[in-house]
């Protein structure tokens, strides 16, 4: 409950979230998260950029007031998520002549999900801009980075990207502009993971729109700040290349077994794809966090997905990580099936009509009845070279 | 064409992911999708 400053006449008043342990009530978050909010005074207006999630609006009229502001004019919504908008009815009780501005699509999202009333809701186009005297905002659209009504803030003046969610991490940590770049690497990347790898298209032109305009800070709505050329151009370095086609040497193989026969199949592909030396992760579906799964899941060249057949189709667990891996659509070239059944079922079929938006090519499953004998080995020694094969085609030097 | 899922437009002149510019919407190949929310050609309407 802090208001601190992040350069002249602007302040970062959003909220801690330390405990948080689940986001959307699918993305675990071993490290709780932020929802970052800033105050602007202009030397003629004073605006807010983005609100808070509603359980922490109190703390966030407590920092406004601890700010000493006394009168807010605009209140900028960059995108109408409720973790970042959810604050808004409460605050335009405190300050009734604060009007919102956002996009026409964030206008219909936020009369649709807050019911806030239209006249209350200014909406502005792609690089328009507002005056607040000393400074100029000015507002740069970028659509399904992550939601359709999606734009990013920029204070000219201080070259100042208030960047929505790009490039955000959801991880609760005091430091307000990074310092510990490694721990920051591997939540930016899980972030990316969950929330921008489903959007890696328009979000590879929405980061070639942020190198173009070449801010010197990046403020985004979970996480610390980035401050200086070296962080920023790390960022846009790593969005770049997830964003792209490029795969990396690595296969993912998300698992669940329930008596053994299964995990016996994983045990056996994992040590030989190692002795071939490929990376190999296997995720146990009963334990994994399914955030750093997904984290793999950006540039793994190869899924195996392994499961036993659970009333004649596959293990519930398995169909959901399939269905969860469809949704976020990595860009895994390769993707297999292995398991083995105790008297039938379809479980290959069942998921393999589960992940229609993947364009990866399907390398012959090894499905065997009960625990895997010297025909079954032989099988999977056979997709174990197929895949061999096919690494080196794209990886070869 | 227009996606009627998140609206996205299909742009003859454009093309689009793995699509060449001027191809044609019936030449888009059918297991093409919607870069944006993955819905298949047959979300899509004219515009």
């Amino acid at each position: 409950m802090v208001v601190r400053e992040v350069c002249k006449g602007v302040y970062s008043i959003g909220v801690f979230d330390w405990d948080r342990q689940v986001f959307d009530e699918l993305l675990p978050l071993p490290d709780g998260t932020t929802y970052n909010s800033f105050l602007i005074e202009g030397s003629e207006k004073t605006v807010l950029i983005d609100t808070v999630d509603p359980e922490f609006e109190e703390e966030l009229i407590t920092n406004i007031a601890r700010s000493g502001v006394s009168k807010i004019d605009y209140i900028i919504i960059n995108h109408a998520e409720q973790d970042h908008s959810g604050s808004i009815p409460v605050f335009l009780e405190l300050f009734p002549n604060a009007k919102i501005i956002t996009s026409e699509k964030g206008k219909e999202l936020l009369k649709s999900m807050l019911q806030v009333p239209d006249f209350k809701i200014s909406t502005i186009n792609d690089r328009d801009t507002l005056s607040l005297g000393d400074k100029t905002l000015e507002f740069i659209q970028i659509p399904w980075s992550h939601w359709p009504d999606s734009m990013m803030t920029y204070i000219r003046e201080d070259k100042m990207l208030i960047s929505m969610d790009l490039f955000g991490s959801h991880y609760a940590t005091s430091e307000l502009f990074i310092e510990d770049v490694h721990t920051h690497y591997v939540n930016a990347r899980r972030y990316f993971a969950e929330i921008m790898m489903p959007f890696r298209y328009p979000t590879a032109q929405n980061v070639q729109t942020v190198r173009e305009l070449a801010p010197e800070i990046i403020a985004p709505s979970h996480g610390p700040i980035y401050k200086g050329k070296e962080a920023i151009d790390e960022i846009i370095g790593a969005y770049t290349d997830w964003c792209s086609d490029r795969v990396s040497n690595k296969v993912i193989i998300p698992y669940i077994s329930m008596h053994g026969s299964t995990k016996k199949m994983v045990s056996y592909v994992t040590d030989a794809l190692l002795a071939h030396g490929i990376t190999v992760k296997p995720y146990n579906l009963g334990k994994a966090d399914t955030g750093r799964l997904a984290a793999d899941l950006i540039d793994a060249a190869t899924i195996i997905i392994a499961t036993p057949t659970v009333l004649f189709g596959p293990h519930p667990k398995a169909a959901n990580l399939t269905f969860i891996a469809n949704i976020l659509k990595p860009k895994a070239k390769f993707i297999s099936i292995i398991g083995s059944f105790g008297w039938g079922g379809t479980a290959v079929e069942t998921l393999k009509a589960m992940f229609p938006n993947n364009t990866a090519e399907i390398i012959e499953p090894v499905y065997i009845k009960g625990l895997p004998d010297e025909e079954a080995y032989g099988m999977l020694d056979r997709l174990v070279d197929e895949i061999v094969k096919k690494h080196n085609e794209l990886f070869k030097k | 064409m227009k996606c009627t899922l998140c609206g996205h437009v299909y742009e003859q002149e454009k093309g689009d992911k793995g699509v060449p510019a001027g191809t044609a919407w019936d030449d888009v190949p059918s297991d093409w999708v919607c870069p944006i929310c993955g819905a298949r050609k047959s979300s899509f309407i004219s515009v």
